[in-house]
């Protein structure tokens, strides 16, 4: 296809669109990413164990952050759920699980305010049956329900109305992970006299 | 100019047919991911007022939520825009569409693509909650060839053109798959995802999933259906053109307005602001563009089956984006950042602007392509089913999202919140109910346009360029 000059040409026309959109892509995505990847992890910030790593993954699997996010803004209203988020509070944080939406609490801190496991799995089985007008789905089945409790099990005691009558609700081992994940969700303290973020 | 060979052996026989099937069979994927997809986002509306409705694992809210979502994007909104680019390339270019097999392929690939990562989030295998590349890596690289040898047919099918000149449509179409394809790529490599790298990247893939691959593809449609439907040509090419360029150049750099007052870096974010303003001169080229081109032109729209979806796929797109320019201003993103005041744009951007526009293209195109007519009181109750549905939905929910920002800064008990946007959630539901029934309605259309025995006698097939 000779005769054809600028952009009436389908490669021309194909190439500089291309060349622009890659110069951007390298401006706004790879660069930045480079960068922010090597943020080094706030003193105090450690990596998750093996049972909380397996946490965050049936976090991301049963889509929390959906609801929850993880980031703490340097805003009054936010000041409740802790200090503002600093970047090296997620150098151990991939996937990242900020969320864009706060349809429950924000739970960079939750550890800090609801420390005890019984309450993290009454709640996950039932979540009405702690907080009445919570809309969070229930996860029954990361729970079995037995005749009687063997031992070593992890027996969680749902509030009358909400159990099923004569039978004992026992934690599986995904239960165990989200809990341990849930309650490594803390927000490390920042240094002395170190500046607001 | 001669055309080439290619478009000389093709434009005898069955070309027509054949385009016709094609179309159709793009239109007919699209609108089953459609049904599938809004059924579960209504599922999911009416899990906000009934928590404990249908709990299971396969039917709850955190797998369903992105089901939603990528399957709206990608199975229905990319299906459908991709046959009708198609078909707008070949008869903006007097030619028919080029290399069929591999159009064949893409549509194929688009749905195992779509039906893998379906199965796979329901089955809760994400790529950790990250909006709109919730599917794990392999099946975006099938999303991706797919998308590419769509990209190749339309490369070969505008090559093949007759005359001289790139129609502006065409433009837009082939803009759409090379920045997709870029977008798709940078968006898969993982050494510059870690931590708050992936946040920034996540940023800038979300925000130009929508601008880059929807809104180039939707316009590029828009700059043909509606001169041929007018029968006159566009008010002004070169604004076309403008739009084209400043898209290109403020889209992308405008997706950290997602995660305004996060930990990163504050000249990150304050250029995203500005950039977002900036987007205020494509919407508004594109838009002015369009209801110009309609000036003196309204009878025709009202007679129109298709062109009222087109006209209110324009009314949103200036009124949706401009609402996102003024929505990522710092004073405001400090209420309604994180409320369900995101969700109503998003629905006012990708359903009223871009699901709109390709009922508006389906409703021009495809009896043009079969010569079967749809029913044109079922046309109209699709219309304002959807239309009073949409409006609707993004009205309660900014006004879900206002309560709750506010409730927020008053320094309520969080639950108070919740107990704030909950009448607003029910009309949510309501609103979605209407929504859906129109999408019944037009997959019945869809049938009656496409499957369905003919009825009347059929009419010509309108051949050629653009007006």
């Amino acid at each position: 296809m000779t005769n054809r000059p600028g952009m009436n040409d389908v490669r021309t026309l194909s190439v500089s669109a291309a060349a622009v959109y890659l110069v951007l892509t390298f401006a706004m995505c790879v660069f930045p990413g480079f960068a922010l990847s090597a943020t080094k992890p706030g003193p105090g910030v450690q990596p998750l164990d093996a049972a909380e790593a397996r946490g965050r993954d049936v976090y991301v699997a049963e889509g929390c952050s959906y609801c929850h996010t993880q980031q703490v803004r340097p805003l009054q209203q936010d000041h409740v759920w802790g200090r503002p988020s600093t970047r090296g509070d997620y150098a151990y944080n991939t996937p990242e699980l900020l969320g864009t939406e706060r349809t429950g609490p924000d739970l960079s801190n939750v550890a800090a305010r609801q420390p005890s496991d019984v309450w993290q799995y009454i709640h996950l089985y039932q979540p009405r049956s702690v907080v009445s007008a919570s809309i969070m789905p229930a996860y029954p089945w990361l729970f079995t329900v037995k005749d009687h409790a063997a031992p070593g099990d992890t027996v969680v005691n749902v509030p009358p109305g909400f159990a099923p009558a004569g039978k004992v609700v026992v934690a599986t081992a995904k239960a165990h992970d989200l809990v341990a994940y849930l309650l490594s969700l803390k927000q490390a303290p920042l240094p002395q006299g170190s500046p607001a973020p | 100019m001669s055309p080439s060979p290619a478009a000389q052996a093709s434009v005898t026989g069955d070309g027509d047919a054949y385009d016709a099937r094609l179309l159709s069979a793009f239109t007919i994927c699209a609108t089953i991911w459609l049904l599938i997809t809004t059924a579960a986002g209504l599922l999911i509306s009416f899990k906000y007022s009934y928590p404990d409705l249908m709990t299971n694992p396969l039917l709850s809210f955190g797998r369903l939520r992105a089901i939603h979502t990528n399957g709206t994007f990608y199975g229905w909104a990319s299906i459908a825009l991709v046959g009708l680019a198609l078909w707008v390339a070949a008869r903006s270019s007097g030619v028919n569409i080029q290399a069929r097999k591999t159009a064949w392929w893409s549509l194929i690939l688009f749905n195992v693509s779509t039906i893998a990562g379906t199965v796979l989030l329901d089955d809760g295998v994400s790529n950790g909650s990250q909006e709109y590349r919730e599917w794990i890596w392999p099946v975006r690289v099938l999303f991706l060839i797919a998308a590419l040898l769509s990209a190749q047919v339309v490369n070969r099918t505008v090559s093949a053109r007759r005359g001289h000149d790139i129609y502006i449509s065409n433009w837009y179409i082939i803009g759409g798959f090379i920045f997709t394809a870029i977008l798709i790529v940078s968006s898969l490599i993982p050494v510059y995802q870690t931590g708050l790298g992936q946040v920034a990247v996540q940023g800038f893939y979300m925000h130009n999933a929508v601008g880059m691959w929807f809104t180039f593809l939707a316009l590029g449609i828009t700059y043909y259906v509606l001169p041929k439907s007018l029968n006159r040509p566009i008010y002004s090419y070169a604004l076309g053109v403008l739009g084209f360029w400043t898209n290109l150049i403020f889209y992308p750099t405008i997706g950290a307005h997602h995660y305004e007052f996060s930990p990163l870096p504050w000249w990150f974010q304050s250029l995203a602001i500005v950039f977002s303003v900036g987007m205020l001169v494509p919407v508004w080229a594109g838009s002015g563009n369009f209801f110009l081109t309609m000036r003196g032109r309204w009878s025709i729209v009202r007679r129109s089956y298709a062109l009222p979806f087109v006209v209110v796929a324009i009314a949103y797109y200036f009124l949706g984006s401009t609402e996102g320019t003024f929505e990522a201003l710092r004073s405001l993103q400090a209420i309604w950042h994180l409320t369900n005041f995101t969700v109503g744009h998003s629905h006012a951007t990708m359903y009223g602007f871009i699901t709109f526009l390709a009922w508006g293209g389906i409703y021009a195109l495809v009896p043009r392509a079969t010569g079967k007519e749809p029913n044109r009181i079922a046309v109209g109750i699709h219309f304002w089913f959807a239309l009073i549905g949409v409006t609707g939905y993004v009205l309660v929910l900014s006004a879900a999202g206002t309560a709750q920002g506010l409730t927020w800064a008053a320094g309520d008990p969080f639950i108070a919140s919740v107990e704030a946007a909950q009448p607003y959630w029910l009309g949510r539901a309501v609103s979605g109910t209407l929504m859906f029934l129109a999408h019944i309605v037009f997959a019945y259309n869809v049938w009656r346009m496409t499957l369905a025995p003919a009825r009347a006698p059929q009419r010509e097939v309108a051949v050629g360029v653009p007006a």
